[in-house]
């Protein structure tokens, strides 16, 4: 049954209007924020709420400069860095050796980090606290750093796992053929392959690791307190720091979405695998 | 084949670390759920299976096993509703998807601490955004925060805030999936847009609803961020999750001994979910 042409034109007029109109309401509380980090505390507390105001950086400065928030940026900046550098490469090697081993001995691995991947956070969060405390690493990078690539591994290995299947299995028996041995084939033939993985991969888990707050709650201090951490104790409680932390959120947001244009065409294959929420 | 042999070998830092640091301090945890221990104490007392009894016999443990269960069937309902009604919206659509895609996106995607701030803005009594302006019309609202059911209700839809999305989209890709020549079929048959909604694209999709609804179940279990930011599990005990009762146990009464064995309860429960759903999960991984 064929619709005719101006019923179909109206239905998408339609359907573009309520999909428009539904971002719109759901961006609100985030529009709202973006809104209240330029505004001064007179202007962002008011009944009714104020629409038109004159707008102002200088919070966005404050947060940032006099708040010691840059601090934390490169606090979070260092544990991520140190996280992707860590977990992306070892979970490429055991992703390959996965994908070049028979499915039926792979399978129940990859399903063994699934059950990994669903392990309860709080669960090692003690421990760690409790081991952190004996081994006096608790509020250095390295611990954190650990913790992170670990939970991160699952992920990780499944991402790659994914797009070293792509590649195909005769190019590792050719370049066995021509002499090369398992760690040759891998680095000169099949990693530079499998660069945009790498690429998605770190992203991913560049996400992962700036967006993480139990960890890093527990086990860091007023030395490597991370962004996450630092605007949760922040912000909220007291009216008259609202412009301030609303600043401070929009800053921690900023990143994230530069990256989400770039992560966007794979999006579909990092989420149904878990990624960005840990 | 002689090229695979020593192919283990680039396992072996991945699952090396991983076994240091996931299945050591899972063994430690165990071990100190065995003891009366004081974080910050010299003093420790073997009680073997003690945590566990004190636990299960406590109202405070049942109650927060009840809250999880409200707050993970409320969330995850809002969640696919609304996921199938966008992923929907988008799939009938012929232009700009991509757009409204990453617009619909952002809650998911930003800091989950960040996201819940906004909506503490937004909820906050008086100053948010839905006081101020139900204030101006002289309207009184309820206190959203500091009511038990009002503050679960919001507990709820922050989490469908910041997983619709990730609903949507996963429902987006599968209905990509969905095969176009049978739904051809059903029209030329006569059937109309929401018989075939309801008989040949629901039934596709049941593989991966359920994975989903369970990986969603089981997340609930995990997550942390939102409740301690927007409601800290207050107020009083009214959205306080396993896991929010385990933190608090934890590092604020600080009987590690006692939150280990909660935080080993709760690996049970997640045990037994993945054990209920193996074979769906199994094979929706096996997707890749």
């Amino acid at each position: 049954m064929k619709r005719r042409p101006i019923t179909r034109v109206r239905n998408q007029a339609l359907l573009l209007a309520a999909l428009a109109i539904f971002t719109f309401v759901n961006l609100v509380p985030l529009i709202w924020a973006a809104l209240t980090s330029i505004k001064n505390p007179a202007d962002a507390f008011t009944v009714p709420p104020t629409i038109i105001f004159h707008p102002t950086f200088e919070y966005h400065r404050q947060v940032w400069v006099d708040r010691g928030f840059v601090h934390y940026l490169i606090n979070s900046l260092i544990v991520s860095a140190g996280t992707v550098l860590i977990s992306v490469p070892i979970g490429s090697l055991a992703a390959y050796g996965l994908s070049r081993m028979p499915q039926r001995r792979a399978s129940p691995i990859l399903f063994g980090l699934f059950t990994v991947r669903m392990f309860p956070h709080m669960l090692l969060a003690i421990p760690f606290f409790v081991m952190g405390s004996f081994l006096n690493m608790i509020d250095t990078y390295p611990l954190l750093v650990l913790a992170l690539v670990a939970i991160n591994q699952p992920f990780t290995i499944w991402l790659m796992y994914s797009f070293f299947l792509d590649i195909p299995r005769e190019l590792d028996e050719a370049a066995a053929i021509d002499g090369c041995n398992l760690w040759q084939t891998f680095r000169i033939v099949i990693l530079p392959l499998a660069r945009p993985g790498l690429t998605v991969a770190a992203l991913f888990s560049l996400l992962l690791s700036y967006n993480e707050f139990l960890f890093a709650l527990v086990l860091t201090g007023i030395k490597t307190k991370t962004l996450p951490v630092a605007i949760a104790s922040f912000g909220g409680e007291d009216v008259s720091d609202w412009s301030i932390s609303a600043a401070g959120a929009i800053g921690i947001m900023l990143p994230i979405v530069v990256i989400m244009l770039f992560v966007q065409r794979h999006l579909v294959r990092g989420l149904t695998i878990g990624a960005v929420k840990g | 084949m002689r090229w695979q042999r020593g192919l283990w070998l680039f396992l072996v830092p991945s699952f090396g670390l991983m076994s240091l640091v996931l299945l050591w301090p899972l063994g430690y945890a165990a071990y100190l759920s065995l003891f009366d221990i004081y974080l910050g104490s010299r003093e420790i007392h073997f009680v073997g299976l003690a945590n566990y009894v004190q636990l299960l016999g406590e109202p405070r443990l049942w109650h927060s096993l009840w809250t999880t269960l409200v707050i993970a069937f409320g969330s995850v309902a809002v969640e696919f509703l609304l996921g199938f009604v966008l992923a929907f919206a988008l799939y009938s659509a012929t232009f700009s998807v991509r757009v409204f895609m990453i617009l619909l996106f952002l809650p998911h995607i930003i800091t989950p601490v960040v996201a819940t701030l906004f909506l503490k803005w937004i909820l906050t009594s008086n100053w948010g955004l839905i006081d101020a302006t139900l204030l101006t019309f002289n309207v009184s609202p309820p206190d959203w925060l500091g009511d038990p059911i009002w503050a679960k209700i919001c507990v709820v839809l922050a989490d469908s805030w910041i997983f619709t999305p990730f609903v949507m989209l996963v429902l987006y890709a599968a209905l990509q999936t969905v095969d176009l020549a049978q739904i051809e079929a059903a029209r030329i048959d006569g059937a109309n847009g929401w018989r075939i909604i309801r008989h040949i694209i629901i039934p596709s999709l049941v593989p991966v609803i359920i994975f989903t609804v369970s990986v969603r179940l089981m997340d609930v279990f995990r997550f942390f961020d939102t409740i301690y930011v927007l409601t800290g599990g207050g107020p009083g005990t009214a959205t306080e999750t396993v896991t929010i009762y385990t933190y608090q146990l934890g590092f604020q009464l600080l009987q590690v001994g006692k939150a280990s064995a909660l935080g080993l309860i709760t690996l049970i429960i997640v045990a037994a979910i993945i054990a209920t759903f193996s074979r769906v999960l199994q094979r929706g991984y096996g997707r890749g």
